[in-house]
C-alpha cells in the first residue's frame, strides 16, 4: 500500500460523513459570498433611496443569510471533526497494531521515528479529511463569486477571474524559499529545545563537575542561532506578506476603478458596484486558499507515505504455529553477529551460568535467545525440544523461554500491575523477595500499589532492577535467560539475590544467567564461557576459579 | 525520587508575568515605538483606501465625469502599496520584537534552571523543569511566530477601522462598537469552557503518548512478556478518549463561531441601518454609508484569527507564567572561593534531613588529609550519598560544618570540588563538546590525554568522526562504561583538587567494572578524594576506609586493620569474599 492508497482509503472509508461535511461547508461558502452581494443590494435598494420597507426586509434576508452560514459550518465542521478525529484514531491503532506485532517488523526506523510517525504522522493523514472540504468550499465560493461578476459585467468578470489567479501564482514562486526557510529556522529551534531538555536531564551530573557557567554559554550560543533563523524566516514571511498584500490590493484597486469607470460610464448601477468591490476583496480569500493547499496536500502525503512504510512493513519472524514441546535449550553451531559458532545446551531444571570475555557475545546471545531475529540473520539452530526457534508461534515460545534484557522496562501503572498477574499472591510475594525487591515495596507506604511513573522514571536504578528481576521471576516461564540482572544493587544484596534466585528456580525449571557476577556464578551448576564468539571452557565455577586464570581476572576481584 | 504531591516550581501570576512583559518592552523602547508605529500605518493605509471607494460611490451618484476617477485611483493605489508594505514590515517587526524578547527569556531561563539551589530540583523533580525549558519554550514559540504578529495586526486593524467609520461620521464610529460587547460576550462564553476541555485535551494527549512512548521504545519487553493485547487496549482506550474530547471541545468551538456569526451580524445590520438613518437626515453620503459596511465586512476575517487564536494567546501566556515564575525562584547564593592547590576535608558534627523531619545523618565527623583517597562504605540508605553531596557543597547540612581547606563547602566555586553521581549523563552532540564541559577551553589535544588516561583513547579514536562524532540522544550509542569513563575524563580536565566519586561504577557491568576503577584511579590519582563504594575492591584499594549505618559512623581506619577488627567492615568483607570464595556458597 502506497501513501496514496493510505490517503484514499482514508476517504473511502470515511465518505459518508465526509461527503455531508464538504456539501455543508460549501453551502457555507455560498453563504458568505452572499454577504458582500447582498451590502451592494441594500445600500443600492434600501439605503440610497431610503426606502424602509426594502431595509425591513433586507434585514429579514441578511438574518437568514447568517442562519443558513452558521448552521452550515456548525453541522458540516462537526461531521468532518467527528470524521477526523476518527480516522486518526484508527490509524494509530493500526499502527501500533502494527509495530507491536509479537513477529516484529523489518524496518530501519528506529523506536523514536516510529513513534512520531504513529503520532504525528498519523494526525497529518487525517488532516486530509479538513482539506479536502476546505478545497471544495474554496472552489465553491470562487465560482459563486466568478457567475456573480460575469453576470453584472463579463469584462469586470474576465479581470477579476483571470487577474487574481495571476498574481497568486506569481506569488507562488516565492513559496519554496519560505517553506525552506520555515523549515530551517524549525529546525534550529528543534535543536535548541533538545539541548535544553538535554542539559537539564543531565543536571546532576552538570553540577557536580561545576560545569553550568558553560552549559548556560552552550545554550545560548544555539538560542542565539535559532534566533538568527527565525528572523531570516519571518524577514522572508514579512517580505512574502507585503507583496502578497501590495499584490492583491492592487488588484483589488484595479477592479474596483475598472467598476468605477463602468459605474460613471452608466454600464453598471450603484449596487452592482458596491458587490463587485465587496467580491473583489472576498475573492481573495479562497483563492489564497487554493494557493496553499498544494503544499498542504503534499505534507499529508509526505506522512502518508511514511505512515504506508509501517503499515506494509514485512513481518521479522516467519508465520509459525508449532506449540512448545518440553525439553531443552539447545543451541548448535550458532553464528549471529559476533558469534561464530556456538555450542549451548539447558537441560530442564539446570541453572547454567555464560560468561562472555566480550561484552557484544553477550548481547548477541540474549538477543537471539529472545526470539526476535529474523531467521535469515543467523545459522545454526535454536531449538526448545526438538523444535527450531523460529517455527514456535512466538506468544507460546516466549511464555516458555523468557528472556530479561539487562536494560529493562517498566511501565506506568502500579508496580503490581508491572508484575504481571502471577500464579498466585504466594508466588508474588516469592519473587519479590527471591529479587531483594520486597525492601522496594515495604520502603514506601503503599507498598505494591505504589504507582511508577513513565517508564519508571521515579525509581533508582537497582529498584528498577529489582523490581524488573522480580517481574521475571514471578513470570514462572519454563526456561528464563537473565542478563547482569544485579548491576545496580550493592554486593550484600546481590548475593542474598544470588541465593532467591537459585532457590526460585528449582525443579524443571532451567535458567541461563549472562553474568560477570561470582555472587550469582558461584550458585550455577555449570559456566560456560564465551570468547571471540565461541564456547572456550565449560566447568562448575569453583573448578574454573581455580585452574582458568582468565577467568579469575574476568569474574573475581 | 518525587512524590507527586510534592511542591512543583512557582507559577508567576498575571499580574507579574505582565510586568515582566512591559518591563522587556521598555527596555526596547525604540523597536516598540518603531513596530507600533508602522503597524498604525499599515492599517490606517488601509482603512483610508476603503474609504476612498466610498468618495468613487459619491461621484457616482453626483454624475461626475469618468475624470474624477484619476485623482480616487492615484490615492487607492499609493495607499495600497503602503499597506501591502507596511502590512510585511510590521509583521516582520512584530515577529522580530516577539522573537528577540523570547530569546532572551529562554536563554535567562535556562540559565536560571541550571543554577536551581539542590534542594529546590531534588523537591520539584526534572519533569517539571523539563517541561518548563521544553514544552513551554515551544508554545510561545509557536505563538510568538504564528499568531502573535495576526493578533496584533488584526487589533491595530479594527482599531483604526472603527476610528475610520467615525471619521466618515462619529455615529459610525459608535455603531461600529456595537458588535464589540457582543464578541466579548462570545468570548466570555466560550473561554470558561474551552479553558478546562482543552486542559482535558491536553492531559488525555499526553496520557496517550504516554502509551505510546512506553509500548515503542520498550518494545522488547512488551514481546517478552506478551503483553502486546495489554498495551494495545492501553493506546486504543487513550487513543478512543483523545478522539472523544476533541470532538467535543470543536463542538464547543462550533457554537463559539457561531455566537461570532451573530455578533457579525448585528454589527453589519447595525451598520446599515444606521446608513439608512444618516443618509436619510442627509449627515452622510451614500458613499459614506457604503465604505462603512464595507470596512466592517472587512473586518470579519482579521476579527476572527484574533479570537479563534485567543486559546493559542491564552495557553502561551500560560506557557510564559510558567518561565517567568522560574526566573522568581531565588538564586542559589554565588559562590566563588577558590581552594588552596592543597585541601583537606573536615566535617563536624553534621546532621541532615531532606524533609525536615526524618535525619538522615546524625552528626558526622570526618577529616580527609590532602591528598588522601577515602572510601565510604555501608549498606543502601545509609547516608553515603547524603554526605557526598554535603562535602561536595551540594547540600547544607541542618547542624555542623563541612569544610575544604577551611572554607564551607557551600561556599566554594561549583568547579573547585568535583562530584560524578550516581547518574551518568552523555551530553547530546559532538564528543568533544560533551568533555569540554570539564574545561571549556581545552583544546583537542587535551581532551584525548584525558581519554588516554581514563583508558577511553582506543575506542574514541575508533570512533567514526572521533571527536567530532555525535553521542547521547540521536547520536552514537556509548555503553555505560563508556559514559562512565567520559564522567571520569571531564574530571581530568576539570582538574580540581578535591573529587567525589559517587557510584561511579555500579551501572557498567560486572566486567566494565574493574576497568572504571582503574580509571577512576587514574582520574583521582594526586586529589583528595572521597569514593561511595559498593565494590569492596574500591575500599581495599583506598588510605583509609569509613563505615557508614543508619546515618553514623560505626567504624573506620585501614582496610587490613578493619578486616581483622571483625566488626561491620569485616561482616561486609566476608560477603563480598563469599562472591569469589570458592564453594563457600551454599545452595
Amino acid at each position: 500500500m502506497a501513501g496514496s492508497s493510505v490517503l484514499l482509503r482514508s476517504v473511502t472509508r470515511n465518505l459518508r460523513r465526509l461527503a455531508i461535511g464538504t456539501g455543508l461547508i460549501s453551502l457555507h461558502q455560498v453563504c458568505e459570498a452572499g454577504v458582500p452581494i447582498l451590502i451592494g443590494v441594500g445600500i443600492d435598494r434600501a439605503v440610497a433611496p431610503g426606502d424602509l420597507v426594502a431595509l425591513v426586509w433586507w434585514v429579514v434576508a441578511l438574518a437568514l443569510l447568517f442562519t443558513a452560514l452558521t448552521l452550515c459550518y456548525r453541522f458540516g465542521a462537526r461531521q468532518l471533526m467527528v470524521a477526523l478525529a476518527e480516522e486518526g484514531y484508527r490509524l494509530r491503532d493500526e499502527l501500533a497494531a502494527k509495530i507491536l506485532d509479537p513477529r516484529g517488523i523489518r524496518t530501519e526506523k528506529r523506536a523514536g521515528e516510529l513513534l512520531s510517525i504513529s503520532s504525528s504522522d498519523a494526525d497529518n493523514v487525517s488532516y486530509l479529511l479538513d482539506y479536502i472540504p476546505r478545497i471544495a468550499g474554496a472552489v465553491t465560493a470562487t465560482v459563486v463569486s466568478a457567475v456573480t461578476l460575469l453576470l453584472i459585467d463579463v469584462t469586470l468578470g474576465l479581470a477579476v477571474l483571470l487577474g487574481t489567479p495571476l498574481v497568486l501564482v506569481g506569488l507562488q514562486f516565492a513559496a519554496p524559499l519560505i517553506t525552506r526557510r520555515v523549515e530551517d529556522q524549525q529546525e534550529v529551534a528543534g535543536q535548541a529545545t533538545a539541548l535544553a531538555t538535554d542539559l537539564v536531564q543531565g543536571l546532576r551530573p552538570l553540577r557536580g563537575l561545576g560545569a553550568e557557567p558553560a552549559a548556560a554559554r552552550r545554550y545560548r550560543a544555539v538560542s542565539r542561532a535559532s534566533l538568527a533563523a527565525a528572523l531570516r524566516a519571518a524577514r522572508t514571511q514579512g517580505g512574502y506578506l507585503a507583496a502578497s498584500t501590495t499584490c492583491s490590493g492592487l488588484l483589488a484597486c484595479a477592479v474596483a476603478l475598472l467598476a468605477g469607470w463602468f459605474a460613471l460610464t452608466g454600464r453598471i448601477g450603484l449596487g452592482e458596484l458596491i458587490t463587485v468591490i465587496g467580491l473583489a476583496q472576498f475573492l481573495l480569500e479562497p483563492m489564497a486558499l487554493l494557493a496553499i493547499v498544494p503544499s498542504w496536500v503534499a505534507e499529508a502525503r509526505a506522512s502518508a507515505n511514511r505512515v504506508a512504510l509501517v503499515l506494509d512493513a514485512e513481518s521479522v519472524l516467519p508465520p509459525a504455529s508449532a506449540p512448545v514441546p518440553p525439553g531443552p535449550l539447545h543451541l548448535a553451531d550458532v553464528r549471529y553477529g559476533p558469534l561464530a559458532g556456538v555450542d549451548l545446551t539447558v537441560a530442564p531444571g539446570e541453572f547454567v551460568g555464560v560468561v562472555a570475555y566480550r561484552l557484544a557475545d553477550g548481547e548477541a546471545l540474549v538477543r537471539l535467545l529472545s526470539g526476535r531475529v529474523d531467521p535469515a540473520e543467523y545459522t545454526g539452530t535454536v531449538r526448545l525440544g526438538d523444535t527450531e526457534l523460529p517455527t514456535l508461534d512466538p506468544a507460546y515460545a516466549r511464555a516458555h523461554l523468557l528472556v530479561e534484557p539487562h536494560r529493562t522496562d517498566l511501565f506506568t501503572g502500579t508496580v503490581a500491575a508491572n508484575l504481571g498477574v502471577p500464579r498466585s499472591v504466594e508466588v508474588r510475594a516469592a519473587a519479590l523477595t527471591a529479587s531483594a525487591a520486597d525492601q522496594v515495596v515495604d520502603e514506601h507506604p503503599d507498598g505494591l500499589d505504589l504507582v511508577l511513573t513513565e517508564r519508571g522514571a521515579s525509581l533508582s536504578g537497582g529498584q528498577r532492577q529489582r523490581l524488573a528481576l522480580a517481574r521475571a521471576l514471578a513470570a514462572q516461564a519454563p526456561v528464563l535467560v537473565l542478563h547482569d540482572p544485579t548491576t545496580a544493587v550493592d554486593a550484600v544484596t546481590e548475593h542474598a539475590i544470588a541465593q532467591g534466585v537459585r532457590a526460585l528456580r528449582g525443579g524443571d525449571r532451567s535458567t541461563l544467567v549472562i553474568t560477570s557476577s561470582p555472587a550469582l556464578l558461584a550458585v550455577t551448576d555449570r559456566v560456560v564461557v564465551l570468547d571471540e564468539g565461541r564456547v572456550t571452557a565449560e566447568g562448575r565455577h569453583a573448578e574454573l576459579s581455580e585452574v582458568d586464570a582468565v577467568y579469575c581476572l574476568a569474574v573475581l576481584r | 525520587m518525587t512524590d507527586a504531591s510534592s511542591a512543583l516550581l512557582p507559577v508567576a501570576s498575571a499580574g507579574a508575568t505582565w510586568a515582566l512583559l512591559g518591563r522587556e518592552l521598555r527596555g526596547r523602547l525604540p523597536a516598540t515605538a518603531a513596530t507600533l508605529a508602522v503597524g498604525l500605518l499599515a492599517a490606517g493605509a488601509s482603512v483610508l483606501s476603503i474609504y476612498q471607494l466610498g468618495v468613487l460611490v459619491d461621484e457616482l451618484r453626483a454624475d461626475s465625469p469618468p475624470a474624477v476617477l484619476v485623482p480616487i485611483g492615484a490615492t487607492i493605489a499609493a495607499t495600497a502599496v503602503v499597506a501591502g508594505i507596511g502590512t510585511g514590515l510590521s509583521t516582520y517587526l512584530i515577529s522580530r520584537l516577539g522573537e528577540q524578547l523570547l530569546a532572551d527569556l529562554r536563554e535567562r531561563t535556562v540559565a536560571r534552571v541550571l543554577a536551581l539551589p539542590v534542594t529546590t530540583l531534588e523537591r520539584a523533580g526534572t519533569g517539571d523543569l523539563l517541561a518548563r525549558v521544553g514544552a513551554d519554550v515551544a508554545t510561545i514559540k509557536k505563538a510568538v511566530t504564528d499568531v502573535v504578529p495576526t493578533v496584533l495586526s488584526s487589533v491595530l486593524l479594527s482599531v483604526l477601522t472603527v476610528v475610520g467609520m467615525a471619521g466618515i461620521d462619529w455615529r459610525f464610529g459608535l455603531v461600529g462598537l456595537v458588535a464589540v460587547p457582543l464578541y466579548v460576550v462570545a468570548l466570555r462564553w466560550y473561554l470558561p469552557r474551552s479553558a478546562p476541555a482543552y486542559a482535558r485535551e491536553r492531559v488525555a494527549e499526553s496520557d496517550r503518548s504516554q502509551h505510546l512512548v512506553e509500548s515503542m521504545l520498550g518494545r522488547t519487553t512488551v514481546h517478552a512478556y506478551r503483553l502486546e493485547a495489554q498495551r494495545l487496549a492501553g493506546i486504543d482506550e487513550a487513543s478512543a478518549r483523545v478522539r472523544d474530547i476533541s470532538v467535543s471541545v470543536f463542538a464547543l468551538f462550533t457554537r463559539f463561531v457561531g455566537r461570532v456569526n451573530r455578533a457579525e451580524f448585528v454589527g453589519l445590520t447595525a451598520i446599515v441601518v444606521a446608513g439608512y438613518l444618516l443618509v436619510r437626515d442627509g449627515a452622510v453620503q451614500v458613499g459614506g454609508a457604503a465604505a462603512a459596511a464595507l470596512l466592517f465586512h472587512r473586518l470579519f476575517t482579521p476579527i476572527g484569527s484574533m479570537l479563534f487564536s485567543f486559546d493559542d494567546v491564552q495557553e502561551a501566556g500560560a506557557a510564559l507564567a510558567r518561565l517567568v515564575g522560574v526566573l522568581d525562584v531565588a538564586d542559589a547564593p554565588v559562590a566563588t572561593a577558590v581552594l588552596p592547590a592543597v585541601s583537606a576535608i573536615e566535617v563536624d558534627g553534621v546532621r541532615f534531613s531532606y524533609d525536615g523531619r526524618t535525619e538522615v545523618l546524625h552528626g558526622i565527623d570526618l577529616r580527609v588529609a590532602p591528598g588522601e583517597r577515602v572510601a565510604l562504605v555501608g549498606s543502601t540508605g545509609a547516608g553515603k550519598s547524603t554526605l557526598a553531596a554535603i562535602m561536595a557543597g551540594l547540600l547544607t547540612p541542618a547542624a555542623g560544618s563541612a569544610r575544604i581547606g577551611g572554607i564551607p563547602a557551600v561556599e566554594l566555586r561549583r568547579d573547585q570540588v568535583v562530584i560524578i553521581s550516581q547518574e551518568t549523563h552523555v551530553f547530546a552532540g559532538p564528543l568533544l563538546e560533551d568533555l569540554r564541559l570539564g574545561r571549556p577551553d581545552a583544546t583537542g589535544e587535551q581532551v584525548m590525554v584525558a581519554l588516554r588516561t581514563v583508558g577511553a583513547g582506543d575506542w574514541v579514536a575508533a570512533l567514526p568522526d572521533g571527536l567530532a562524532t555525535e553521542v547521547g540522544a540521536g547520536g552514537h550509542d556509548l555503553t555505560a562504561a563508556q559514559a562512565g569513563q567520559l564522567a571520569l575524563a571531564r574530571v581530568v580536565l576539570a582538574d580540581p583538587p578535591v573529587a567525589i566519586l559517587d557510584e561511579a561504577t555500579a551501572e557498567a557491568g560486572s566486567l566494565g567494572a574493574r576497568d572504571l576503577e582503574a580509571a577512576a584511579a587514574a582520574a583521582t590519582a594526586g586529589r583528595t578524594t572521597v569514593i561511595v563504594a559498593h565494590r569492596l575492591t574500591q575500599a581495599a584499594a583506598a588510605d583509609r576506609v569509613v563505615v557508614l549505618e543508619h546515618g553514623r559512623i560505626v567504624e573506620q581506619g585501614g582496610h587490613v586493620e578493619l578486616v581483622a577488627a571483625g566488626g561491620r567492615y569485616a561482616q561486609l568483607w566476608a560477603a563480598w569474599q563469599s562472591r569469589v570464595q570458592v564453594g563457600e556458597v551454599e545452595r
